[in-house]
């Protein structure tokens, strides 16, 4: 989708001049031209943007229409489809299996967003504070979660929360047997466990937002509020976050719907079991429409999905641009 | 309609299975052995994964370019969607023609039946066709194990919780099991124990007089609970998933283990050291088992030689088909063959031979409803972890199945 629109902007600029300086002069030329030729030139621009706007269109946004078609059906894929109005959309609520998705979804969002987040600011205002030899490569270390196939990314962690895989023979080395667990297996600690991986992987992503974030933000304000008596603590509630306050929302948006789409962790980790205890919407979503086959539901889960995708990036974005 | 295939002339058959590994040189196998009794027939085979052909044949079969025959994952979802949208053909006159009826033991032959108006599975009109070949749910032990332990082969449930007592008390692990991707082998091999072949066939095939209780379901669950209460399950099954847990019993960790035949994979010296019971009922003295052919063949209703193929499909039925099958260490069914002289090979023909003469197959639990696998695993992972009771396990598979069939 993003890769579409970056097509469509690239060419409507090259057909003003490229860069943002030579697009200013070329402005300034035109501005003694007719409407005509300015108007011949917008339709230039809609030209060079069509083949991305057509494919935008046929790959996104006409299966989004037919998704929402399907989802006022039952629908098995072949035999005719049963107009069932907004059922499939009430057995979110009515369904106690579908409805748990939407808590275990809200346990993840911590995982995925929130300690990542904090942790991520949290390094990011050590790593900034002084500047130790070295640092480069533990930004490297922390990002490559962020460049590993997920399915690696999963089974690594599975064979780590084996029974008798690393984390446990560790908690055993140190003698502390009685905190050893089926993590996967356990209906109290597999979400937890899975949520974590998904720390794993986007705290190294948020620190490196933040680091680079906090490096524009100017010297002058850490010199004022030191000038003024700030500590560190002080220093990055003043002056840190609130230089921030952008890098979080890209980050918030990003891990929060990553949360709500968790699919391949879950699947290769646990396929949502102990019972249901790490169903995600994804996963219920990929069952009704490949497993069963009953399309109408798992279009529902989907659009359901988008909607909270797009409400929770456009509650982020207005927040965070409020002065 | 006419089984005369010389004189069908030049005749390309496409054919999508999701065989691989010994499955695959099978099928290999019988397309070379019948174009070589068909010179005029050429077959093209083409192999996709399980679970992507089960998830795309539904799609396939309603594209010009799709295949003429293909395997179908027997049940609601994948044949019974197929034959509901009329994109493969009704088989009776195939059936009355090749005596389909006769030579299929019925309990085979319902797998692969509706009625025509598409409500009722597990009898009416055939829509697929089974090979003959079968694949079952039973009881693997390692034989070394037993003989160290001096332990005796069991013959029946009694026999087996005895030896698993015997096996605990020597320090072993009774039963290789693991519940990390949920796991119904041990559940439904123990159900078919205790439930009888008519009842639990009715259930699956959608009778609503038959409930989850008649089928044995409450026993199986409560003898599964005890056994895991008794510290009769592989420690730590509740992590571990199936693949480990099959590695480490191949490795001799566990001496019993209930298991789909195929799935451990054995050859060489593992033949001999491994050997596979089907355990009679708990009450009476026939045999039932969870047992249904690796798959149902479907033939497109768009193919222009339906004869070939229906000749094809009856091929993959035949005496050649069983012989081949156990020449390559796969489970023959019905037909008695020839099998190789190694322990786990008997085992196995004994058992489809036992089930072919009892007429005792029943088919896999979770047929009934296209989500029944899922509250299956789901319950078994809550039954095991003391969250649910048997008697609340057998109510969330009624539950299920009723909302199925309610529609």
């Amino acid at each position: 989708m993003s890769i579409t629109q970056a097509g469509a902007a690239v060419s409507l600029e090259t057909d003003d001049g490229g860069s943002a300086a030579t697009g200013a002069i070329i402005t300034r030329y035109r501005k003694g031209r007719t409407s005509h030729a300015r108007r011949r030139a917008r339709m230039a621009g809609l030209l060079f943007a069509a083949p991305g706007l057509l494919i935008y269109g046929v790959v996104v946004l006409w299966p989004l229409v037919q998704s929402l078609q399907y989802s006022f059906y039952e629908w098995d894929g072949i035999t005719a489809a049963v107009w069932v109005g907004f059922d499939n959309y009430l057995s979110f609520f009515t369904d106690p299996v579908l409805r748990s998705t939407l808590g275990n979804v809200l346990v993840l969002i911590v995982f995925f967003a929130v300690l990542p987040i904090a942790l991520g600011l949290l390094s990011a205002a050590l790593i900034t504070a002084g500047k130790r030899p070295g640092m480069a490569i533990y930004r490297w270390i922390f990002f490559l979660p962020q460049v590993l196939t997920s399915v690696v990314i999963a089974l690594l962690f599975k064979r780590m929360y084996a029974p008798e895989g690393p984390i446990n023979e560790a908690l055993r080395a140190v003698g502390l047997d009685a905190l050893t667990k089926n993590w996967l297996g356990d209906f109290t600690w597999a979400l937890p466990a899975v949520g974590l991986i998904g720390t794993w992987v986007t705290f190294g992503f948020c620190m490196v937002l933040f680091i680079a974030g906090a490096s524009s933000i100017a010297p002058e304000l850490y010199e004022a509020a030191r000038m003024d008596g700030a500590g560190p603590v002080r220093e990055f509630f003043a002056v840190t976050l609130p230089g921030l306050r952008g890098q979080i929302a890209v980050a918030l948006t990003l891990t929060i719907t990553a949360a709500l789409r968790a699919f391949d962790l879950i699947w290769i980790t646990t396929r949502g079991g102990p019972g249901t205890s790490t169903l995600t919407p994804a996963v219920a979503l990929y069952k009704a429409a490949f497993v069963n086959p009953d399309v109408g539901q798992a279009a529902a889960i989907g659009v359901v999905m988008a909607i909270l995708c797009l409400v929770i990036a456009v509650v982020i974005t207005r927040v965070s641009e409020k002065e | 309609m006419s089984d005369d295939v010389a004189a069908a002339g030049d005749v390309t058959l496409k054919l999508s299975d999701f065989w691989s590994a010994a499955e695959e040189e099978w099928i290999v196998s019988l397309i070379d052995q019948f174009e070589t009794k068909y010179p005029n027939v050429t077959i093209e085979r083409t192999r996709e994964d399980w679970g992507q052909l089960t998830s795309t044949l539904n799609l396939q079969m309603q594209d010009a370019g799709g295949p003429d025959i293909a395997t179908a994952n027997n049940g609601w979802s994948s044949l019974g969607t197929l034959a509901k949208g009329n994109l493969v053909l009704n088989l009776d006159a195939y059936a009355e023609l090749y005596g389909w009826n006769e030579t299929v033991p019925t309990t085979i032959a319902r797998q692969n039946k509706f009625t025509t108006d598409f409500k009722t599975i597990g009898e009416g009109s055939w829509f697929g066709t089974p090979q003959a070949r079968a694949s079952l749910i039973g009881v693997y032990y390692n034989a070394d194990l037993l003989d160290q332990l001096g332990i005796d082969v069991p013959e029946t449930l009694d026999e087996l919780e005895t030896a698993a007592a015997a096996v605990k008390a020597a320090g072993e692990v009774p039963f290789s099991y693991s519940g990390l991707d949920g796991n119904t082998a041990a559940l439904l091999g123990l159900q078919a124990i205790y439930g009888t072949e008519g009842d639990i066939n009715d259930f699956v095939y959608g009778d609503p007089d038959v409930t989850a209780a008649d089928t044995g379901l409450t026993d199986a669950a409560t003898t599964l609970q005890e056994w895991s209460t008794k510290g009769w399950l592989t420690p730590n099954f509740e992590g571990i998933d199936y693949q480990t847990s099959l590695a480490d019993y191949l490795d001799g960790k566990g001496v019993f283990r209930f298991d789909y035949t195929g799935s451990l994979g054995l050859s060489g010296d593992q033949l001999n050291q491994f050997g596979y019971i089907q355990l009679p009922q708990a009450a009476g003295d026939t045999t039932v088992g969870v047992g249904a052919a690796p798959g149902a063949m479907v033939i497109s209703a768009k193919y222009e030689h339906p004869d070939v193929a229906a000749a094809f499909l009856d091929f993959l039925m035949s005496e050649e088909a069983s012989q081949t099958a156990a020449d390559l260490g796969l489970v023959p069914a019905l037909h008695e063959v020839e099998t190789p002289d190694v322990r786990s090979q008997q085992g196995e023909a004994a058992a489809t031979a036992t089930l072919d003469a009892d007429d005792g197959y029943v088919p896999y639990f979770d047929w009934a409803s296209p989500t029944m696998l899922d509250v299956l695993s789901q319950n078994t992972q809550l039954l095991l972890a003391g969250r649910t009771t048997p008697a609340d396990f057998s109510t969330a598979v009624d539950a299920d199945r009723d909302a199925f069939l309610a529609g």
